[in-house]
């Protein structure tokens, strides 16, 4: 989509995005000094969104796209870590794979890395402290993330080719990529909670100390799958 | 048995279930998302999709194959860092455990 975003927009979404990246690199240096253990835990959910935001899924209406790979990083660290985190995927395919150019990339900095995390951070929040099994919990807030994004990615399109009205145009776009993002949101959720799954077991610690889920939750959790721990 | 792997049963049933899905739409093109919506661009706005061009100037991967080969990058990047934090965790806890 190089180029389709006009000039101005790229800018306005640039100066949206800032705000944010700087509030999350703030944010990271702060987590990285408290606590060195942080670091793994910051790759592991930035692999993530590396591997995922890689792949093009085939999906329903015979059309594919990225999952965002995004959520486990929201849960873990909050929105605007994840901003960070999504900015340096972003850069990565704006400079190697004209995906989302440079200019652009304010625009996909602001969908996928502060509008998605930002939804996918209320979800979870909102689910923490009930009695919501922690995987429901991250699976919704990874479904929501990778969805949100793209509702924001076709606000900014209506919003700069108003063709027939905001709305009209708004909900052309959703059809393009809200139908095939559906499954796919479902598909990253489940893997993701999978993956939550797999930390939650090797280290617990590192969740109780960044409050994840309360101490109880995350043990309880724990002792619940306690037979498929992997044997050390 | 199987409460134990409930989780990766849910998982390999969803992946079967969007593989069936996309085997179900046969006729379909499986165009990328974002390509589909350039082109919607240009015929609500009559420009062509040749004459949009990038604010600042951008590199192109030359070919389809040197995309999927840069974004195969981008995955295995990923996949080594995943791969070897969750070996360093299993590394510390078998320490742990003498």
């Amino acid at each position: 989509m190089e180029g389709v975003l006009p000039a101005s927009w790229c800018i306005v979404w640039w100066l949206l995005a800032l705000p944010f990246l700087a509030l999350g690199i703030r944010q990271l240096r702060k987590v990285l000094d408290t606590d060195r253990e942080t670091l793994p835990l910051l790759s592991v959910t930035g692999g993530f969104v590396f591997i995922l935001s890689s792949l093009k899924i085939p999906s329903v209406p015979g059309s594919s796209s990225h999952p965002t790979g995004t959520g486990l990083s929201v849960v873990s660290f909050g929105p605007w870590i994840t901003t960070v985190v999504g900015g340096i995927v972003l850069l990565f395919q704006a400079l190697f794979l004209a995906h989302g150019g440079l200019s652009t990339l304010g625009a996909n900095i602001v969908s996928m890395g502060v509008a998605g995390p930002l939804i996918g951070w209320v979800i979870y929040r909102a689910f923490r402290d009930t009695r919501l099994n922690p995987y429901t919990t991250v699976f919704l807030a990874c479904v929501y993330a990778d969805l949100f994004t793209y509702f924001v990615t076709s606000v900014q399109l209506a919003l700069a080719y108003p063709v027939g009205g905001f709305w009209t145009a708004f909900l052309v776009f959703m059809a393009i990529f809200g139908i095939t993002q559906i499954p796919i949101a479902i598909l990253e959720g489940v893997v993701l909670s999978l993956v939550f799954k797999y930390i939650l077991q090797l280290k617990p610690d590192i969740l109780i100390r960044l409050k994840v889920f309360s101490e109880e939750k995350i043990l309880a959790t724990r002792s619940d799958s306690d037979a498929l721990q992997i044997p050390a | 048995m199987l409460s134990r792997y409930r989780l990766e049963i849910l998982a390999i049933i969803s992946v079967l279930v969007l593989s069936i899905l996309f085997l179900g739409m046969g006729n379909g093109k499986f165009t990328g998302s974002d390509d589909l919506a350039s082109a919607q661009i240009s015929k609500m706005t009559g420009i062509p999709q040749e004459q949009f061009r990038p604010v600042v100037w951008q590199w192109v991967p030359p070919s389809p194959e040197v995309e999927s080969a840069l974004f195969a990058l981008q995955a295995a990047i990923g996949g080594i860092i995943v791969g070897w934090v969750f070996g360093y965790w299993k590394g510390l806890k078998g320490r742990d455990k003498g």
